[in-house]
């Protein structure tokens, strides 16, 4: 059953569209992703369904009630912000039951609630605690536990991990999942990191320009992107431009049979999925740069107009002396006019 | 591996703290001379009187005598009413004012900001001969009410309202630009967080607006009593003749009545409700360097 429904919105500013007739069903107790680069209208969109900016078309159903003009104080939306926005004149306990205060429920009510959310999040304990006391991922956990505690029926997450270190981030990923999936809230989360959003998202909405470029499950859009701008934004992708004529795609020094209508195309090639063998062939691709990641090796090509290309193997040192390759992809995409043309294999 | 002081980096620590002392010398050195040394000379010269033996002695008899007449007391009540409505009317009048110009966007935002400070650059006296003008006898508002066949108004000009309306007006730019700075640290963010848990207009104003911006009210409340306490111009040529605001009561003791002591004693009792606000603002920039 869809919780949220966003049908052809749209917002512009002044001359600008942030975001362009877009549309998504977002089921009960889904969290997904909102992924793109700065710019693309994650926020914005996000912000729409929080009430805090309106629409300029189309239409915001929550449980099959349209808020598409109703204020953010009477959505049932929670919202997380990247700058944890806590209220530094009152202590953990106050910034928690400050809701709960509004919604006139008993004060014992309000005590019991708070700590058990206080729990959930794993800051028991930190009530009387000042914010300005607390570290950066404990100040983003307060703030979360003040969006849980009012038990919305979405949880909104504007890039809420931006401003933490690597190591906290990853940690907070993980224990935002968690409590998540213990709760069954629906869940909507800006980003633009994609291993943020590999590692957390149902599905992932990946936006460009304000528009929706690709839905689909984490596995599904790393391994069958639609566009060469989702092959390119999700992990690492070697994309080549080249021609094809008579089922043959070629560029400076690499060819791979393509049966497709001749013109130019696109080729897209994951790192792992692209078999190199040594070759004594320097008029074909050459090898630039071999960097060791102990568990593997990644190996720059260059092909003879400068294109640049990377391959992932296994050992290194097997490539230390070696100066050129020939290049086989074991899975790729084809792209034309922006739209997949061809496929072979997954894992690209 | 020899490792270098922090100090030998960056200059010893003796010389950057003389360095520090000489810079903040001057204005230190003009404080005491044209402040501090002003205000022990006029303690002392209230309370160590000339006697009859020729010589000077301890006495409180100034302060008696201005604690002991009603007239000396009118004043300084009519003195304190008129700070206090105008301390109330400015935050009432700017809080609104400094809200708008802080949220708003536009052009129309940047018209009434410059209207709001526009009083800063007008002189005290052409503001008092302005306001005479609009709202005196026969100004302008008389003149219009006559034209459409209505009954004069009742003219501020000359009662404790007159100057009450100059130094509201005077005061507005500095209390708007105190409080918008104050306004200016609360976040967006923060206002959007009230919201999103369910606060209205008016909760997010009283739970977090006002709570953020209460050191940036005292200020402004601070700054603007110190004016209106010892203001002249507006309540001398505004104000009624008796009782008198305490500026013009000073000027006229001294000048007028020829009499110094009383006149420095009055400077003294003004001083010491002042201190009072000054102590105020001083706490509560301790409180935000501390913050």
């Amino acid at each position: 059953m869809s919780v949220l429904d966003i049908n052809n919105v749209t917002k512009r500013f002044s001359t600008t569209t942030a975001v362009d007739e877009f549309n998504l069903t977002v089921g009960d107790g889904e969290l997904v992703c909102l992924l793109g680069p700065s710019g693309s209208g994650k926020s914005t969109l996000l912000r729409m369904i929080g009430g805090f900016e309106t629409p300029t078309s189309g239409h915001v159903t929550i449980d099959g009630e349209d808020v598409t003009r109703v204020p953010p104080e009477k959505r049932p939306t929670g919202m997380v912000f990247q700058s944890h926005a806590l209220w530094t004149h009152m202590n953990v306990f106050k910034n928690l039951a400050f809701g709960l205060k509004l919604r006139r429920l008993p004060e014992a009510e309000i005590r019991r609630k708070v700590e058990a959310v206080l729990e959930l999040v794993g800051l028991g304990g930190f009530g009387h605690r000042a914010t300005n006391q607390l570290s950066g991922g404990q100040q983003q956990r307060v703030a979360l536990a003040r969006s849980l505690v009012l038990e919305p029926k979405i949880l909104l997450l504007d890039e809420p991990f931006a401003s933490l270190d690597q190591h906290l981030r990853e940690r907070l990923r993980e224990e935002v999942r968690d409590i998540q999936q213990r709760l069954k809230i629906t869940t909507l989360f800006v980003t633009h990191g994609q291993d943020e959003a590999l590692s957390m998202a149902d599905r992932i909405v990946v936006m460009r320009d304000g528009r929706m470029e690709q839905v689909a499950a984490p596995d599904v859009l790393y391994r069958e992107p639609q566009t060469p701008f989702v092959a390119g934004f999700i992990g690492t992708m070697n994309l080549i431009e080249g021609n094809v004529s008579g089922g043959q795609f070629s560029r400076a020094g690499f060819s791979q049979p393509l049966p497709i209508a001749d013109g130019p195309a696109v080729l897209a090639v994951r790192p792992e999925a692209l078999s190199i063998q040594p070759s004594s062939n320097v008029d074909g691709p050459r090898i630039h740069r071999v960097t060791d990641y102990g568990a593997h090796a990644i190996i720059d090509l260059e092909l003879p107009d400068g294109f640049r290309l990377k391959a992932t193997v296994r050992d290194a040192r097997a490539w230390t002396n070696v100066r050129a390759a020939t290049l086989t992809p074991q899975a790729f995409a084809a792209y034309r006019d922006n739209a997949v043309v061809y496929r072979s294999g997954t894992s690209a | 591996m020899s490792l270098t002081p922090a100090n030998d980096i960056v200059g010893k620590n003796n010389g950057r703290g003389l360095t520090g002392l000489l810079l903040v010398a001057i204005p230190v050195f003009l404080v005491g001379w044209m402040i501090i040394w002003p205000i022990i000379s006029a303690i002392g010269r209230t309370i160590w009187l000339p006697n009859e033996g020729g010589g000077r002695s301890f006495s409180l008899e100034t302060y008696g005598f201005f604690f002991t007449d009603q007239y000396s007391l009118n004043n300084l009540g009519v003195t304190l009413w008129t700070t206090g409505v105008c301390a109330v009317l400015l935050v009432l009048i700017c809080l609104p004012i400094a809200l708008y110009l802080r949220f708003a966007k536009g052009r129309l935002a940047a018209y009434v900001q410059g209207l709001a400070i526009f009083p800063m650059f007008v002189p005290s006296i052409i503001l008092s001969y302005a306001i005479i003008r609009v709202l005196g006898p026969n100004g302008t508002v008389d003149l219009l009410l006559n034209a459409m066949h209505l009954p004069k108004i009742r003219s501020p000009y000359l009662t404790p309202w007159g100057p009450v309306i100059g130094l509201v007006w005077d005061n507005i730019p500095l209390t708007v630009l105190i409080l918008l700075s104050g306004l200016g640290n609360v976040s967006n963010q923060s206002i959007e967080a009230a919201r999103d848990v369910g606060a209205g207009r008016l909760a997010v104003l009283w739970h977090i607006i006002l709570p953020r911006i209460s050191n940036s009210i005292l200020v402004a409340v601070s700054f603007t009593v110190l004016g209106i306490f010892s203001a002249f111009t507006l309540p001398y040529v505004l104000g009624p003749a008796a009782p008198e605001m305490m500026g013009p009561f000073m000027q006229r003791t001294f000048r007028d009545l020829n009499d110094p002591t009383n006149a420095i004693t009055q400077a003294v009792i003004a001083f010491c409700f002042c201190i009072v606000f000054g102590l105020f603002y001083v706490r509560s920039v301790a409180k935000n360097r501390s913050a």
